[in-house]
């Protein structure tokens, strides 16, 4: 009895060894069902684009989508499922170096229907040899996001911040009507003017870094074709820097800015109006809306002027592009292609982006259709009056923005490097990646 | 005979596949990579030769303070831990010491926690708990933890810490409890009481212990990866990056494989050497009855 016990034991043993060895990689074909997996890094959507995908399959019921999203971490993970096999249909690439880095997987989608249809200058950065390989998915804007009741109650009319130094001391009024508790009664969670989550190195590397090399490269593929940098307008930047960590609830101790992480900019930051003005884009809106509709819908957006340069536009371009990875099989690639084209071109599809993912929609053929929270309005607004200047961020060096450039401004945040200092080392870092 | 050398290869074989399959085959892989410049995704794999491990020693800042601070941390973390450890079981294992099945059971259940967890909820603490009490209290030790180098190092420690002692504890109880009472009493009879009693008879006896313990423990504290990540991410500005790591984000961020691989044979090297050295040391004061 007792070995017959442990015969079975033994093999039940040997049986879980073989448990984790299941292949999870999409089958097609086989006439009944083609299924695809859409692999993004879109938090904010990805609960509505779960519903979407299964709008689409109500429709298409020869067609499985799976949707599958991921934040942090997102491109080490897709280098890894590409290399364990488990590869996706349809994943995300960035920008002119993803293109250059994922080319022998990329599919190309010249021939896609809504191509003539995408805005201008969308396509630039994912267009190779003439062939284009993916779908922008949104236009996105950042700058100032600014809370529009407390600046009304604080007496300071944001339609006179016109540059650098308007600016200035409009927050430095802030800042003394908070000080002095003149807000206290109608915003008792106001803390500061700013918050700079400066431990997001994506927000500081990428995004601040944008508004002064946009006017200096001019664009993400001069960026990413550049051997170095001259930094012209290094000294307007460490005003923006400073603009903003020198007003938050923070003080004068700043090192503390490098463990302040996003949702306390967001979530716990503007949406509770705990502070009143943040460096944030319109995909902030669902966040803030689902915390307190009424913050979110009195949010508006303005310029991070760079002094004596630009001072009136806002930076605005393309966060990611849909791809369609090539060693897909025939039908997978037709079913997401297909997909795709639903979700960007169809009239439900039109809906779904607009209202329920709060895009810009990247294409000239939305008609009236057009996003309706106050800081897509925003950007919107900015676009048509040609106030714009482009993301370049998605050219810089693999790991530069974020590894040296956010990194060296939390050592100048916290006193360890002279604003000198990390600039020369990051124009050093710059050079030294290209090589 | 034949039956049981059959058997034997039998029950072996599950267990040397997995680890020929999972650790000793990609190593080489790895080394094969370490000679490349492949980035990870695309297939143009060129032979750079020792060009990786060159650049590595001589132009890799990051990599040079990952590797002092991991061994400042590895020699701290080592020490307060075995310490600590063998304290609590010297108590535990104690005459004079109540509920030691409930104690034994509090201080081990840290170690349940997984290491990213732990990370995360430990920086809830430093960050906002700790905050709260420098405001509350006025004590400004303990406001702006984790934006510093030193408060950076001092959490990775005390949330290790705080994991592996109970661990080691109960290795070290396992260790007390085989001394056989007997030689403790015929100690105790010749003299020898208290602390001569626990340098000259208990610690040599206990000393095979101590050899696993300590080897466990310097391998793991050297290979730290998920508590920083989740603790300080390397912030601020990289300089509680740990080796583990600076080359995970060599690998993924830079997208350099071939020079992230250099960098795991380097470490692979230098921690298999530290290892050996402290097995050779400890075996040899190792005292059997």
């Amino acid at each position: 009895m007792k070995k017959i016990i442990s015969l079975i034991l033994c093999c039940l043993l040997v049986g879980s060894l073989f448990v984790g060895c299941g292949s999870k990689e999409p089958k097609s074909g086989s006439g009944k069902s083609t299924e695809i997996v859409l692999y993004q890094f879109k938090l904010e959507i990805a609960k509505q684009l779960d519903a979407a995908a299964q709008k689409y399959m109500d429709k298409n019921p020869n067609v499985k989508v799976r949707v599958e999203s991921n934040g942090e971490g997102y491109t080490t993970t897709l280098k890894a499922k590409m290399q364990s096999g488990q590869e996706p249909t349809i994943f995300n690439v960035q920008g002119p170096s993803d293109v250059e880095d994922w080319m022998n997987k990329l599919e190309d989608m010249s021939n896609e229907p809504w191509v003539k249809n995408a805005a201008n200058g969308t396509l630039t950065d994912v267009t190779k040899d003439g062939k284009v390989y993916g779908l922008p998915a949104a236009i996105e804007g950042y700058g100032f996001v600014y809370n529009k009741l407390i600046f009304k109650d604080a007496g300071i009319d944001v339609a006179q911040i016109k540059d650098f130094a308007s600016l200035e001391k409009a927050v430095k009024e802030l800042d003394k009507k908070i000080k002095s508790g003149a807000l206290k009664e109608k915003y008792p969670d106001l803390e500061a003017v700013f918050e700079y989550p400066a431990k997001e190195t994506w927000l500081t590397g990428q995004h601040t870094s944008n508004i002064a090399l946009s006017p200096e490269l001019k664009s993400s593929t001069d960026a990413y074709n550049a051997k170095s940098i001259e930094f012209k307008y290094a000294d307007q930047l460490k005003k923006i820097i400073d603009l903003q960590s020198s007003y938050t609830a923070a003080g004068s101790s700043r090192d503390k800015l490098a463990a302040v992480d996003n949702t306390a900019s967001v979530e716990n930051g503007i949406a509770i109006g705990r502070v009143a003005m943040v460096q944030q884009g319109s995909w902030i809106y669902p966040s803030v809306n689902s915390i307190d509709p009424k913050v979110a819908e009195n949010l508006g957006m303005i310029p991070i002027p760079l002094e004596g340069v630009v001072e009136d536009s806002i930076p605005v371009g393309v966060p990611s592009y849909w791809v369609v990875n090539k060693d897909a099989t025939a039908e997978q690639k037709a079913a997401a292609k297909d997909f795709l084209n639903w979700l960007y071109q169809s009239d439900e599809g039109k809906k779904i982006i607009v209202d329920e993912f709060n895009f810009i929609p990247p294409f000239t053929n939305y008609g009236d259709l057009k996003a309706k929270d106050a800081l897509s309005q925003a950007v919107q607004e900015y676009s048509s009056a040609g106030k714009t200047i482009p993301w370049v961020f998605n050219g810089y060096p693999n790991g530069w923005s974020m590894d040296v450039m956010g990194t060296q401004i939390q050592k100048y945040l916290s006193g360890k490097a002279t604003w000198d200092q990390v600039i020369i080392e990051v124009k050093k870092q710059w050079s030294e990646l290209r090589k | 005979m034949k039956q049981s050398k059959k058997l034997f290869w039998t029950f072996l074989m599950p267990s040397l596949v997995s680890f020929l399959l999972v650790a000793v085959i990609p190593m080489f892989i790895g080394i094969f990579y370490s000679f490349t410049d492949w980035n990870g995704m695309n297939n143009q794999i060129n032979f750079v030769g020792f060009q990786n491990y060159i650049k590595i020693l001589t132009n890799d800042p990051g990599f040079i303070n990952a590797f002092v601070f991991t061994l400042k941390y590895a020699v701290v973390e080592v020490i307060l831990v075995n310490v600590c450890a063998l304290a609590l079981a010297l108590f535990i294992t104690s005459k004079y010491t109540p509920f030691s099945g409930f104690f034994k059971g509090a201080f081990f259940l840290p170690n349940l926690i997984g290491g990213i967890l732990l990370g995360f909820i430990w920086q809830f603490i430093f960050t906002k708990g700790f905050s709260s009490i420098a405001a509350t209290f006025n004590l400004p030790f303990f406001d702006k933890w984790l934006s510093t180098t030193q408060t950076g190092f001092l959490g990775l420690i005390i949330v290790s810490s705080w994991q592996s002692i109970g661990y080691m504890m109960l290795i070290y109880i396992a260790g007390l409890t085989s001394i056989s009472e007997e030689v403790l009493e015929a100690a105790s009879i010749d003299g020898a009481v208290g602390f001569k009693k626990l340098k000259y008879i208990t610690l040599p006896l206990l000393m095979p212990t101590v050899t696993v313990g300590l080897f466990m423990n310097i391998a793991g504290a050297f290979k730290v990866f998920d508590q920083n990540l989740s603790l300080t991410s390397g912030g601020p500005y990289n300089s509680t990056q740990m080796i583990s790591l600076n080359i995970y984000n060599t690998a993924y961020t830079y997208n350099d494989l071939g020079a992230a691989q250099a960098k795991a044979i380097i470490f692979l090297i230098v921690v298999g050497c530290i290892a050996f050295i402290e097995l050779y040391l400890t075996k040899r004061n190792e005292v059997e009855i």
